[in-house]
């Protein structure tokens, strides 16, 4: 098995498989992304673990490894642990969060223990039971396969046919149920759906791990989009690339467990994601952060040119990097690089004797020292804040107020002349 | 000062609401004129939002019935609509403004169904009766509270209804919408329809409102607002004379008692 021969699907064999794998890892992506919303990411964690004595237990009692019988068997305790959170959190003190982790504990640890008994009975029929735990995409053919894909398929139907009621009970239930929608039903189709996208994953991905395929597709997908038809579209091409890896993986390796393999996959997706998306990704707010500190840096070097022009009165003599650190003491390599910048910007020139403003300089420098000065007037007239106070806030608000808001600021104050330090207003003339 | 109308809107009677068997709202009789404004005034914890929960059956009765229209609620639904306190929803959801208006036309949809061309038309005109049509494609998270709260109220004007039930509508917005909240109300009830609104400042009640139900855990007046609007009533709302009412209720949770007899199981 190698690549080209997975990559080209010419086994049909694996072409199945593949599909298989990409099928409900979609559709447990697709679920997931309603459980996600509703905040029941921890629902999802809870029956991910309580399927697993009932695929069990079928099989004690049925004798045979019939997916139908463990999927039946795997609804049942998957749903039975929902019922139980459910009662525990409204007839006693404990909490959800306590309810679903006591739940969760006894179930999975009730099915190791099925599951360890089934494994010492010497029952033939067994082997290949131990995938449930974490997953075997390579397995999943035959009758396996067209039970599981038949189950994806029905979720995707589902979350069509009621995407618009699905999206009322998690935005707003109290307003769906005024409207006369059956909440109860849908929170209940809800659940059976979220079991159902767990149960899809039993051959291939394993019930450990199907917990992970529910919620970080979703979660993944929520960072690049604010549109939930889109977060859903997304959610399912991410899970599904995740199961077409996953699937080459078992084939690659087929003494691996696929599940941990698709769950890494999908879990890098989700990481970048984190870093990368637009507007929500780390790395863009963290550039973000960076600009409008350079932005201050030097804005902050030109209002300092225009202040020490003000003193000798002639906004245009040079001055050199040790002057303007006697008056502000900026961080030296930091000044240095905002001088060589603004320089290239055309706000400044180096002389021989320092460096000087230019026209374009001396014109910003200025809007900056106006707006600084009428933010600090504007504090103590408006906000009656006193005046050894307003420097601090001036000193950001100077560098984010708009043009539009210098016109009204302007008008407000009806063009004053000075600042409460008594300082001179310098408007454009 | 209990007025009781003709024909009222909303009729209740001897309604009891219980929260982990403490009663929160004590036998209520309460009538409603129709075509007004009308507001449900109270401290904090008097069971304001209770009170409106229950005339739309959003939690369980202990006892007593609503009638709305003098029929049950559920044969009148598609004439009533309710707009959640503002907080009581995640706006980190991800749904354009117009997504959200777009709701209050499921009710008339019914299940299953998706929204027509001319829903979206109706959304999108209930956006522009409330200055938001600019917004109309905005993720709902970066709007302001007072946009929010339009949003809902846009979503509720998509209803078409003729009684609207509002949760502090006013809470946590600007002057600028609060303006216009009230003017769309007047204009609204200028056409027949009666607004009930759960309000909490005393100051603007008398301006805002036609009608006023003075509440805390019980009804102490419901009337004409200048006649209920009264230093002795308000006192007897916001004054802790009640501290008896309060205790018992106290009890009842302790002991886990409960509050009507039917509830035995």
């Amino acid at each position: 098995m190698n690549i080209v021969d997975f990559i080209s699907l010419s086994d049909p064999n694996v072409r199945f498989v593949v599909i298989g794998s990409m099928l409900l890892a979609a559709s447990s992506a697709i679920v997931g992304c309603f459980t996600l919303l509703k905040k029941k990411a921890l629902v999802g964690d809870a029956v991910a673990h309580s399927v697993l004595p009932g695929v069990c237990l079928a099989f004690l009692l049925s004798g045979v490894k019939n997916p139908v019988f463990l999927i039946i068997g795997a609804f049942i305790t998957g749903w039975l642990s929902l019922v139980l959170i459910d009662f525990i959190t409204a007839r006693s003190k404990i909490k959800e969060d306590t309810a679903i982790g006591l739940i969760l504990s006894v179930f999975f640890g009730i099915g190791i223990l099925m599951l360890t008994v089934i494994q010492k009975s010497g029952n033939a029929a067994q082997s290949g039971l131990d995938h449930f735990l974490f997953g075997q995409a390579a397995s999943l053919v035959g009758m396996d396969l067209i039970v599981f894909s038949a189950i994806s398929l029905i979720l995707i139907i589902a979350v069509v046919i009621c995407y618009k009621e699905l999206a009322i009970i998690a935005f707003d239930e109290g307003f769906a149920q005024s409207i006369g929608f059956p909440v109860r039903a849908l929170e209940l189709l809800l659940t059976t759906l979220t079991v159902l996208a767990v149960v899809t994953g039993i051959q291939a991905i394993g019930v450990v791990l199907m917990a992970a395929m529910l919620i970080t597709p979703a979660a993944a997908a929520r960072f690049w989009t604010s549109n939930l038809k889109v977060m859903i579209l997304l959610a399912a091409a991410l899970g599904a690339l995740s199961g077409l890896i996953g699937a080459y993986i078992s084939y690659l390796a087929p003494a691996m467990p696929t599940g941990p393999w698709i769950v890494m996959v999908i879990s890098l997706i989700a990481i970048l994601s984190f870093f990368l998306a637009p507007q929500k990704g780390i790395l863009v707010r963290w550039f973000k952060q960076k600009n409008f500190q350079t932005q201050m840096l030097e804005e902050n070097i030109l209002k300092l040119f225009y202040q020490l022009g003000e003193i000798n009165g002639n906004f245009y003599t040079p001055r050199t990097v040790e002057q303007i650190m006697e008056r502000r003491p900026f961080q030296d390599f930091r000044l240095r690089k905002g001088l060589i910048k603004l320089k290239r910007q055309g706000y400044l020139e180096s002389t021989s004797q320092g460096w000087a403003y230019t026209q374009a300089g001396k014109t910003k420098g200025q809007r900056i020292t106006k707006l600084h000065r009428l933010w600090e007037l504007y504090l103590t007239e408006y906000l009656r804040i006193a005046p050894d106070h307003v420097h601090e806030d001036a000193e950001t608000i100077e560098h984010i107020i708009t043009p539009e808001l210098e016109k009204r600021l302007e008008e407000k104050l009806e063009y004053p002349r000075l600042d409460p330090h008594q300082s001179e207003i310098p408007y454009h003339k | 000062m209990i007025h009781q109308v003709q024909n009222p809107i909303v009729e209740l009677h001897d309604l009891t609401v219980s929260y982990l068997q403490k009663p929160v709202l004590w036998g209520i009789d309460l009538t409603l004129p129709a075509a007004s404004i009308i507001g449900i005034i109270g401290p904090n914890g008097a069971g304001k939002s209770t009170l409106l929960k229950a005339m739309m059956g959003l939690i369980e009765l202990s006892s007593g019935y609503v009638k709305i229209f003098d029929q049950d609620l559920d044969k009148v639904r598609s004439r009533v609509s309710y707009v959640p306190q503002k907080e009581s929803v995640d706006w980190d959801f991800p749904a354009s403004a117009l997504d959200v208006v777009l709701m209050g036309r499921y009710g008339k949809l019914g299940l299953f169904n998706r929204p027509r061309k001319a829903d979206k038309e109706v959304a999108m005109e209930c956006l522009r009766q409330v200055d938001m049509v600019d917004f109309a494609k905005r993720q709902i998270s970066q709007l302001s509270g007072g946009q929010q709260q339009r949003v809902f109220l846009a979503r509720a004007l998509a209803q078409e209804a003729d009684l609207y039930f509002m949760d502090e509508p006013f809470a946590g917005v600007d002057a600028a919408t609060e303006k216009a909240i009230i003017n769309l109300m007047k204009t609204m009830s200028n056409q027949g329809k009666t607004v009930v609104v759960v309000h909490h400042d005393l100051q603007s009640a008398q301006e805002y409102f036609d009608w006023a139900v003075l509440l805390n855990l019980r009804l102490i007046a419901s009337g004409p607002v200048d006649q209920v609007m009264t230093t002795k009533l308000l006192q007897e709302t916001y004054g802790g004379k009640l501290t008896l009412l309060a205790e018992v209720g106290e009890l009842l949770t302790k002991k886990e008692f409960p509050s009507r007899e039917k509830q035995w199981e």
